[in-house]
């Protein structure tokens, strides 16, 4: 069966919070993973004392454990594989509608 | 029931007569009833009413010590105490009575207040840390205000500072009106001590009776006492908060003098707080270590490294990352305290 590293979406209503887990692809969203690697917290936050208004977003991972997966062939949804690619885990995904521009622009000259 | 009087035979004159006979205070004391009575000198030959006629009873035992009382003891409750204080019996007054200006609303009895450090006193306490530099356990231990207050009045000042000089407003009447209101304290010197600075938390283990066989040689301390307690439990000297005192009564017992075992307490007071702030940095240095910055679009990404291990041989541990299989969560149940302790 396929090894997914995926979210696992906890928290609340109007809340979320997910763990980032690896599992595998044909079980329930919020079953028992074979292993959590990490949390990943979609609200943005402030820092304290920062009235610049700049907002962050909190990751845990364990990067040797997705690196590790990885290897054993896991494949990662879309938004974890924008995650791990801002780490440098894996390469950015082909984004088309960059693509789609690109060509539009050598088209044109 | 005194005897009643048929209206037939109220006379006017009879009546003053008994009412001047009457030795009531308050009818003689209250110049209000005075003119009924000189309307009813008039010849009025019928009264609608029945009056009662018989005299007041002389002074009983009770009125009469009431009376020596208010003569003697009792004076002091006579007026009231101050513009804004009320006198009731109630409340015991003794000379210098310190719970003199503790009530800030005289109505309200059940509020007490506390005395606050009054506008002066903050300003010194922000002088001595932020001017002359001195550490805060010293400025604790100088004017007896607890450690964590004397680090709030130092924040809270330099915001008022910063304040000031960005030209923002500031309810400085309300401030002022509020402060008159309270008690007090000015930290100035022959006033009592604000509040207890080095109290420490009694663990319940050491509440309990022990009785643990030690040989009469050795010697046995709060170190060992500790240990005897429990595990972690620690000796009395680790849980203060200003352990540097302690050294400094040992050294004034040793006979050193005053001013030479004070500048030794300031000098320990700032090393173990330039060790603290020193582990703090090394802290947030390795935060800032395990922690990957990626700007991406709108938001900063901050990934921190973890370890997927910490689960533990049950899968359970609470160190573990992430949010837990298995287990209830407290946070809907009715009953939970769910206030947050802390502001972010």
């Amino acid at each position: 069966m396929v090894v997914k590293i995926r979210l696992a979406r906890f928290g609340r209503t109007n809340s979320p919070f997910y763990n980032i887990v690896v599992a595998h692809a044909r079980t329930a969203r919020n079953s028992r993973p074979l292993e959590v690697i990490g949390t990943y917290d979609p609200i943005p936050k402030k820092d304290l004392y920062d009235n610049l208004g700049k907002l962050h977003k909190d990751i845990k991972l364990d990067m040797t454990r997705a690196k590790y997966w990885i290897g054993c062939g896991a494949q990662p949804t879309d938004t974890m594989w924008r995650l791990l690619s801002m780490v440098g885990i894996l390469e950015p995904k082909h984004r088309p509608a960059a693509a789609v521009s690109k060509t539009a622009q050598a088209t044109k000259s | 029931m005194p005897p009643r009087i048929p209206i037939s035979s109220c006379q006017s004159q009879l009546l003053r007569n008994c009412l001047d006979h009457a030795p009531s205070f308050s009818l003689s004391a209250s110049p209000a009833l005075a003119s009924p009575l000189q309307s009813l000198a008039a010849p009025t030959p019928q009264c609608s009413r029945s009056f009662s006629t018989t005299p007041a009873r002389p002074a009983t035992r009770l009125r009469r010590r009431f009376l020596e009382w208010l003569d003697n003891k009792g004076a002091k409750y006579r007026t009231p105490r101050g513009p804004r204080g009320t006198n009731y019996v109630t409340r015991p007054v003794k000379t210098g009575d310190i719970y003199d200006d503790k009530m800030p609303f005289p109505n309200n009895t059940l509020f007490r207040s506390e005395p606050v450090l009054s506008d002066r006193a903050r300003e010194l306490i922000w002088t001595s840390v932020m001017k002359e530099g001195m550490p805060l356990k010293a400025v604790s231990a100088q004017f007896h205000v607890d450690m964590r207050r004397v680090a709030a009045v130092v924040r809270m000042k330099e915001i008022e500072k910063k304040w000031t000089r960005e030209n923002k407003p500031m309810a400085a009447p309300y401030a002022a009106a509020v402060e008159a209101m309270l008690p007090r304290a000015n930290l100035s010197s022959g006033e009592n001590r604000f509040e207890p600075i080095n109290d420490i938390h009694i663990h319940s283990y050491t509440m309990q009776q022990l009785f643990v066989p030690t040989s009469e040689s050795r010697e046995f301390t709060r170190e060992d006492a500790a240990k005897a307690f429990g595990d972690y439990i620690l000796p009395p000297d680790a849980k203060m908060r200003i352990p540097e005192l302690v050294q400094l009564e040992k050294n004034r017992a040793a006979g050193m003098e005053p001013e030479q075992a004070r500048a030794a307490f300031i000098k320990s007071a700032a090393q173990s707080e330039a060790a603290f702030a020193t582990n703090q940095r090394a802290r947030m240095q390795a935060e800032e270590e395990r922690t990957t910055r990626v700007r991406a679009g709108r938001f900063e990404f901050r990934f921190e490294e973890v370890n997927a291990d910490d689960t533990g041989s049950t899968g359970r541990s609470r160190k573990a990352v992430g949010w837990r299989y298995g287990v209830p969560f407290y946070d809907r149940k009715r009953g939970q305290v769910k206030i947050p302790t802390s502001v972010e």
